[in-house]
């Protein structure tokens, strides 16, 4: 019986919320509030359905769909992403009827809305490559329309840099794909671990990673394929940002996770290679989002920061091999409390746009000063991702943390240079003090600053409506509850997805309070004060005359990978090339027709130039013409078939 | 068996004199829906039939065999749902009567190239082929019309006549120029003449794939397709190059074998010239502007995916090659009858021309999409499943270097496929904040033009999600061949 229940229930996660978004297009079509609340319904019902999950570790094959058949499984690590997908998306979708109230395309941006929902379940709960790479072509394409929404010119233009990646990317990674099915002959991700876990040498199988491993770092907005994420996420409306910074691009993790986890496991090199990109994108997105002066934009780059904070954890964990319990534990944590405290961000962001449809810090400054839940939610959720103790983001961070000492511990140990890891360890504090600078500087300006010409306010009613208040309080004040309580809390999450990462358990439980690790946090507080003050009060700001305060934008423009390089090279310089020599080809034989054309039919030597036959068939203008057939090329055929016809009877008679 | 062949040609001559519309209609209807429904009563049994024995080696003979089925059911039912959007389409046309009339005798002619058991009976179906889809390109009968259906015929002859060359050395080296699976050479009857054979053999691959739009012959399809009606486009780019892809899958597999080609320069030289034509037609349809010359560059490189399957001369690469097959036929017929639907409703025959669209007509553009999605090959559309197979044998350790060049430029071409079908798309479902909507009114065409476009869709999304059937039976044809 219970095999049963569970074959139903991981398809049903799936595709119960992509015929739940054909419905309710159906519905809106007529009542735009009832397909609302159908929305909701229909999240609700995948949310308490991915908590059923729990307990159950049993697969779903559906053989033959898609040429190899779709697999998919649950377990600990399933059933956690599985329910963080469904509480999220039910919460951002309860979020988005307020937010979206005089809104158009809404009919639209539910279908396709839910639709993501179903693909990105697809994704987390996939048992094989083939099946992840499916839902994540779907998830592409599904979630342009809700970076698309608004259709402003930025919006469109930032959706469909979003797209051309996401293709890219996919592309790239079913290439990967391909040669890894033709080399191991199979996409299962336990057969491949199987495979992959004798084999003494992996070097031929690098190169397929990375090919593999493209597609989803585009996703997770990894360096240098980043450059998507901080624009569609600007751009996109606040809800959809939240699902894309909290699920959506973690659909890019989770196939880096699983790379590393069931191909490259205790693979070194390849965790050395993760983990440069990783530490480049955690710097990266996090000077951005020191620069930036619009408030999702910071959100934006911040998102891509903390990616580079659980790509380092991936790496760690490739890099310790055997001893990765810490750093698996601290990926798998950071992934959920990222996700967590994002959608509190976002969603406050969002609050902010329906009032004053504006994110330029230096109009919307001031706003949250007489809100003090919208301030207070805020904070938790700086606090949270600045790693304060007792917050959540301390905790997995801390993880992190340890995981990359606990590794210079073992090259000490083996009398072997830390040098490298100890400036990435002293790069990871860094961005972490980052993380905290910028969080001031965005929390400073919109609860704190004063603003003498406010924006005015768009919205009817109260800046935020009851539900949305309670649901942006209980997200808020489960961060600290997280970051208070981890060995109840956090530790066990981890337990559960250690499984699915090969990691083994912690030789002993982590004294998170201690001060080795408080360490760490103090470190970061330090760096982060320093920046805010000496850098972002000195550099970045300025104050007018009535001595208020002005942020600048310095970031240099013509620092920008997409303009400067991705799009010149891909949208004029390679096409110009290609098509230089696509266009020699393709004339190739006409050319060689009209070479002949001039040297047969020319003047000289009295050779005859046989006039454009303009008789050529009756379907020219001189149709009505009845010498047409007397002269021309019809002509000829006719007396030719009839010539044919006679023969053909002669041979037969 | 002689039925399907005759029955559209009789009956084609009968309707070009039907002057009433509707009759017309009717009678074009029932015509093609009875040949589907003999060629599926057919395709349950196998016959053979020699219609005339030339002489004691030559003959017209005719067979139904897996591959001929397969073909055959295919190209009647993309051919039915074509007309039914024609009838629509033809009401802004001169001439209708003249347009069915060659389109449902074209089809004769298409039935016998798929029935056809022997090599002659091959070449004489080919050239009918052509010259009765002729009038089908030149029907608008402007000069470009004229002009464009010169270049077709030249081309198409050229290319045949390198394949009646090739009928003359099979003819002596082969034991009979009856399609046997496996091939009919000889090695006896060779003796010393084998480069001379892969010689013949390379030209007679060029000159069919001239039909298939396959570099160095493809130069027809840009010129033929936009100046075309949109229905005859349609089947000239989703089935007439088709006819191609028979006569190469004939002769590779059926006269000489594969086993001869393996391995040889031969094989090497058509997958690279596969792989050329597949990027190059990606490559000016990604820089081309008019939609449907667009479509005919797409056609160019996608119908190359197929050749470069058939030239692995690998089971999975055939498996590949004939999904392929499908998928492109139905995919192509959806854009090209959109970009009808389109020219019909608006006018409108420039891909930037297309903003707001997708709000006019929502049902036309939302096959176009899907269509589009499976020209690219995402999931889980039908595109995806035929390029993964065709990827398999790509890959195949067999082909080194040469294999990963052409997957590889399979992905560039996907690649640029998205960038010369996604932006029409786009441009038609979001016209952008700035745009104004007001003014659009709905130009839904009725259903005589829906329809067609949304069982076509339907079975895009339909094969891709479950290819198991349809894959089963290409197994069972490439299990002969192998």
């Amino acid at each position: 019986m219970t095999e049963v229940m569970n074959n139903v229930l991981l398809p049903f996660l799936v595709f119960f919320p992509m015929i739940g978004g054909l419905i309710g297009y159906i519905i809106g079509r007529r009542n735009q509030g009832a397909r609302d609340f159908w929305a909701m319904a229909v999240t609700l019902v995948v949310c308490i359905g991915a908590f059923l999950l729990m307990g159950r570790e049993e697969g779903y094959a559906a053989v033959g769909i898609c040429g190899l058949g779709l697999q998919m499984e649950s377990g600990g690590f399933q059933l956690i992403l599985a329910v963080l997908t469904g509480v999220i998306w039910f919460l951002t979708t309860v979020f988005s009827k307020e937010y979206f109230a005089q809104d158009k395309n809404l009919n639209r941006y539910y279908l396709f809305m839910l639709l993501t929902e179903g693909a990105t379940m697809g994704i987390f709960l996939s048992a094989d490559f083939f099946t992840t790479f499916i839902f994540f072509e779907i998830m592409s394409f599904t979630s342009f329309v809700l970076v698309m929404h608004d259709e402003t010119k930025e919006a469109m233009k930032a959706a469909k840099t979003y797209l051309a990646v996401a293709v890219l990317g996919g592309l790239v990674t079913l290439m990967g794909l391909f040669m890894l099915y033709q080399k191991t002959g199979t996409l299962q991700m336990n057969e491949l671990q199987q495979i992959f876990s004798v084999m003494e040498d992996r070097s031929a199988y690098y190169c397929i990673g990375v090919l593999v491993f493209f597609g989803f770092a585009a996703k997770a907005g990894l360096f240098p394929l980043h450059i998507w994420l901080p624009k569609a996420y600007t751009l996109a409306p606040a809800p959809a940002s939240a699902l894309l910074s909290c699920l959506l691009t973690k659909t890019g993790v989770f196939g880096a996770m699983a790379i590393t986890a069931k191909i490259f496991l205790y693979d070194a090199v390849w965790g050395n290679f993760v983990l440069i990109l990783g530490v480049i994108t955690m710097l990266m997105g996090a000077i951005l989002a020191v620069f930036s002066i619009n408030l999702k934009r910071t959100l934006a780059c911040s998102s891509m920061s903390q990616i580079g904070f659980i790509m380092v954890g991936i790496a760690m964990q490739g890099i310790l091999g055997e001893h990765n319990a810490l750093a698996a534990a601290g990926t798998l944590l950071h992934f959920i409390n990222h996700s967590m405290l994002k959608l509190v961000l976002f969603l406050s962001a969002g609050v902010v746009f329906m009032s004053l449809k504006e994110l330029d810090l230096n109009k919307i400054k001031g706003f949250g000063r007489d809100k003090p839940l919208l301030k207070g939610i805020f904070l938790m959720a700086l606090l949270g991702i600045g790693g304060i103790p007792l917050w959540n983001g301390y905790i997995s961070k801390t993880l992190l943390h340890e995981s990359i000492v606990e590794y210079i511990h073992l090259l000490e140990e083996a009398g072997q240079s830390a040098a490298y890891m100890q400036m990435v360890e002293y790069l990871f504090l860094f961005a972490g003090g980052l993380t905290l600078a910028y969080m001031t500087k965005i929390f400073v300006a919109v609860f704190v600053d004063k603003n003498p010409n406010p924006l005015p306010v768009q919205k009817k009613g109260p800046y935020m409506s009851k539900v949305n208040a309670v649901i942006l309080t209980v997200c808020a004040l489960a961060l600290p509850v997280c970051g208070m309580l981890p060995y109840m809390t956090q530790d066990r999450l981890a337990e559960l997805g250690r499984g699915f990462l090969g990691a083994h358990a912690p030789e002993h439980a982590v004294e998170y309070f201690a001060w080795v690790n408080l360490k760490g946090a103090v470190i970061s507080l330090a760096v982060g004060a320093v920046v805010y003050f000496l850098f972002i009060r000195k550099v970045l700001m300025r104050r007018d005359a009535a001595g208020n305060v002005v942020y600048l934008d310095r970031w240099p423009k013509w620092l920008d990978l997409e303009e400067k390089v991705y799009r010149p090279l891909l949208l004029t310089v390679l096409p110009f090339i290609g098509g230089f020599f696509a266009r020699l080809a393709a004339t190739l034989t006409d050319g060689f027709i009209s070479i002949l054309r001039m040297l047969i039919f020319n003047d000289d030597n009295g050779r005859v130039i046989p006039p454009e036959d303009k008789y050529f068939s009756a379907y020219t203008d001189g149709e009505t013409d009845k010498t047409v057939y007397r002269e021309g090329f019809a002509r000829s055929l006719l007396m030719i078939g009839i010539g044919l016809a006679v023969a053909m009877l002669y041979i037969l008679v | 068996m002689l039925f399907p062949l005759l029955f559209p040609l009789i009956a084609g001559i009968i309707i070009g004199f039907q002057k009433q519309e509707k009759q017309r209609n009717l009678l074009v209807f029932i015509t093609i829906a009875i040949e589907l429904a003999v060629v599926v009563y057919l395709a349950g049994g196998s016959n053979t039939l020699v219609v005339w024995q030339m002489t004691d080696r030559l003959s017209l003979a005719y067979h139904t065999d897996g591959l001929a089925k397969f073909f055959a059911v295919m190209i009647c039912a993309i051919w039915l749902l074509a007309a039914v959007f024609s009838f629509e389409y033809m009401k802004h046309e001169h001439k209708p009567a003249r347009f069915f009339m060659f389109y449902t005798m074209a089809l004769g002619a298409l039935m016998s190239l798929c029935f056809s058991s022997n090599m002659v009976t091959l070449y004489l179906s080919y050239e009918y082929m052509t010259l009765l889809t002729l009038p089908l390109v030149i029907h608008t009968g402007t000069v470009e019309a004229v002009r464009a259906g010169m270049k077709y015929l030249g081309y198409s002859v050229f290319g045949a006549g390198l394949g009646l060359m090739g009928l003359f050395f099979l003819n002596s080296y082969c034991t009979s120029t009856s399609f046997v699976p496996g091939g009919t050479l000889d090695q006896g009857l060779l003796g010393g003449n084998g480069s001379l054979m892969l010689l013949i053999y390379f030209l007679m691959m060029i000159g069919f794939g001239c039909k298939a739009g396959m570099f160095p012959l493809h130069a027809w399809l840009p010129t033929a397709h936009p100046v075309a009606p949109s229905p005859a486009s349609a089947v000239l780019s989703g089935i007439i190059t088709k006819g191609g892809v028979i006569a190469i899958i004939r002769v590779t597999f059926y006269l000489v074998g594969a086993d001869f080609i393996r391995g040889s320069w031969v094989q090497t030289a058509l997958l690279t010239l596969a792989i050329i034509t597949v990027f190059m037609g990606s490559m000016l349809a990604y820089k081309e502007r008019l939609l449907k010359r667009r479509l005919a560059y797409s056609t160019v490189s996608q119908v190359s995916y197929v050749l470069f399957g058939l030239m692995t001369l690998h089971p999975i690469g055939f498996v590949g090659a004939l999904m392929q097959v499908v998928f492109h036929a139905v995919a192509k017929n959806i854009l090209f009858l959109g970009a009808g639907a389109i020219i019909y409703k608006t006018e409108k025959t420039y891909v930037d021309q297309y903003k707001g669209l997708g709000k006019q007509m929502p049902v036309v553009m939302w096959c176009f999409t899907i269509a589009s999605l499976s020209l690219i090959g995402i999931p889980p559309t039908g595109g995806f499943v035929s390029k993964w197979y065709l990827a398999q044998a790509g890959l195949d350790p067999a082909y080194g270097t040469l294999g990963l060049v052409g997957v590889a430029v399979l992905m560039v071409s996907a690649l640029l496929t998205a960038g010369y079908l996604l932006p029409i798309v786009i441009d038609a479902f979001f016209p952008g904040k700035d745009f104004d909507d007001t003014k659009l009114e709905k130009k839904e065409p009725n259903y005589l033009m829906t329809v067609p476009l949304v069982l076509l869709s339907a079975a895009v999304l339909a094969f891709g999600i479950f290819p198991g059937g349809l894959m089963q039976w290409i197994l069972n044809i490439s299990s002969v061949i192998f």
